[in-house]
């Protein structure tokens, strides 16, 4: 039997979490923005280290101004992936937050930020400043576009490795 | 009287007919060992019909993956979709030495939620990006704003600046006008004249004095081009020449005058302007008018009486424009006036006179109209603009009209 991993899915609302593993899962896309209530379970295998690793990916609803992320859904989790819109600065704001939550809820756990929606060139916010500040705070920060495809498959690779290595 | 049971047996069954019809019921019993030990309910609605008693729990229910043994009794998780399409209500609590899964579907109520909160959200983007658009025109129009101010002031500075320019240039005008010779209406000389600048500070001057008793000096000149550096020539030469400032130079001699005139504005000391002249020397004693030029248009002599052109005495030179070449020569020519005579001196601005249908005045038009005009002093000279003014039509002449008439 596989290695199982819990990954979570974190965020803002509206940032394009469950578009990403759509993307990862199904290599779809559709940009009709479909909320999600509760939270959605997905699976896929990774290959890690010549090892089959069994993702069980929690697509966990955004948060918004009413409700928070509730943090037991992270309960168990192995890593996640921490969702920002860049064409919504403020939604970086809300991914630093629920990491700060998450740190107290669960303690130290792998996690990677995607900067998505690099598609929508016209409308992007976050500037390169923006990236340096993250990544200044140790931050690990990959650009992605769930329409395109671009860099969705590297960062959850990259989250799957660092998981296995923090084991 | 005993208490009635909370929850009679009857409603109980109602209850749980209910619920379970409603909202499909699926469970699990999960040992320490997280293996599952038996399941039952509703297996096939919430995607579990595969799952077998004796394996490991987690590998057959991947959401259970990192969930056991459960945070906390009960621990619950609202609306958990799974790839069977339904959403459930998780609730893990422990009993008797297990851990108990059960799953209560959740699907109507997740589906009314998620349509709230759609357009919750939808409202919200919208919202957000109301705003953004509200800052970002705010912020084009605090820039539009500045940029206003910046240009007003740049303005106000033009404005001052162009004022300023215009009352200097109104000055240096009225200084070109200031030097000019006062009309004469003596009974041996009359003397008038005309100077109407064009729209520029121009290069014409012109001037008259007794060299002494007997020799008057008569001159006109035009300096190149239009502007303050034009102005400042023509006044500086016309001074020269009222004030007979050139060393050892005999004003009574045309050729001589021009000669050192050249000399003294040699155009590549004078910024590259240079200027015609015409200047004469009247001996009234003997009438005769010695005179010389330099590219100037020449003076026209009117016998008394005449009235066609044919009668107009041209007093051309044959050299040059001034200051062209250094140590160029210069002849004098002489003519003699007969008594009653009238002489005008003129710039080629009286002349050249663009008609509104593009042409030009002929040089021989011109004399027609002079020749014409009949003999009456200043208000000749109004009579000739007039008839000029009549050819040209409406707007300001091309460049500055003067003329000095002399009744000899």
């Amino acid at each position: 039997m596989a290695l199982q991993k819990k990954i979570c899915m974190l965020g803002a609302f509206a940032v394009g979490k469950t578009s990403l593993v759509r993307r990862y899962v199904d290599s779809i896309f559709s940009d009709r923005y479909l909320t999600t209530v509760g939270v959605k379970i997905d699976k896929r295998m990774v290959t890690v280290g010549g090892s089959e690793v069994s993702l069980i990916l929690w697509d966990i609803a955004g948060e918004d101004d009413i409700s928070q992320v509730r943090t037991s859904y992270v309960r168990g989790a192995a890593g996640y992936l921490l969702v920002v819109d860049g064409t919504r600065p403020g939604t970086i704001d809300v991914a630093q937050s629920i990491q700060r939550r998450v740190e107290a809820e669960v303690g130290e756990l792998p996690f990677v930020v995607l900067l998505n929606k690099r598609d929508l060139q016209s409308l992007w916010s976050v500037s390169a400043e923006h990236i340096a500040a993250l990544e200044f705070a140790g931050w690990t920060v990959q650009l992605t576009s769930a329409c395109s495809g671009e860099g969705v498959e590297e960062a959850f690779q990259a989250l799957a490795e660092r998981v296995i290595v923090s084991r | 009287m005993t208490p009635a049971p909370a929850v009679p047996p009857e409603v109980a069954e109602y209850l749980h007919g209910f619920v379970f019809g409603e909202r499909p019921i699926a469970w699990l019993a999960i040992d320490s060992a997280q293996t599952l030990v038996a399941a039952g309910g509703a297996l096939a609605a919430h995607g579990l019909d595969a799952i077998r008693s004796g394996q490991p729990a987690p590998e057959q229910v991947c959401f259970l993956e990192g969930l056991l043994p459960p945070a906390a009794s009960p621990f619950r998780l609202q609306h958990v979709q799974t790839t069977a399409g339904r959403a459930a209500d998780l609730h893990l609590f422990a009993a008797g030495g297990r851990v108990w899964v059960v799953l209560i579907d959740s699907t109507a109520e997740h589906d009314a939620a998620q349509r709230v909160q759609q357009k919750a959200y939808g409202m919200t983007l919208l919202s957000e990006r109301e705003a953004e658009l509200i800052e970002e025109l705010e912020a084009a129009n605090l820039e539009l704003t500045r940029t206003y101010g910046a240009l007003e002031e740049s303005r106000a500075e033009l404005l001052s600046t162009n004022q300023r320019l215009a009352k200097e240039l109104e000055e240096a005008a009225n200084y070109v006008r200031s030097i000019l010779p006062p009309p004469v209406a003596a009974p041996t000389l009359t003397a008038d004249w005309l100077f109407i600048p064009s729209t520029e500070l121009g290069g014409d001057s012109f001037g008259y004095h007794w060299i002494d008793d007997e020799h008057l000096a008569l001159y006109v000149l035009d300096v190149s081009g239009h502007g303050v550096g034009a102005a400042l020539m023509s006044v500086a030469a016309a001074n020269t020449l009222r004030s007979e400032a050139l060393p050892n130079t005999d004003f009574r001699a045309p050729a001589a005058v021009l000669g050192a005139l050249n000399q003294a504005y040699l155009m590549e000391d004078q910024n590259n302007l240079f200027l015609t002249i015409w200047y004469g020397v009247f001996d009234r004693r003997t009438r005769r008018l010695t005179y010389a030029s330099a590219g100037h248009p020449p003076a026209l002599l009117l016998p008394h009486g005449a009235c066609s052109a044919a009668q107009v005495e041209q007093l051309r030179g044959r050299e040059p424009i001034l200051g062209v070449l250094s140590g160029m020569a210069f002849t004098a020519h002489e003519c003699r006036v007969p008594h009653g005579a009238r002489l005008f001196l003129m710039t080629d601005g009286m002349f050249e006179i663009r008609k509104p249908d593009g042409s030009m005045l002929e040089f021989d038009e011109f004399l027609g109209v002079l020749a014409q005009l009949v003999p009456s002093g200043s208000a000749e000279l109004d009579r000739l603009v007039h008839v000029l003014r009549a050819m040209h039509g409406a707007g300001p002449f091309e460049d500055d009209l003067s003329i000095v008439r002399f009744e000899l």
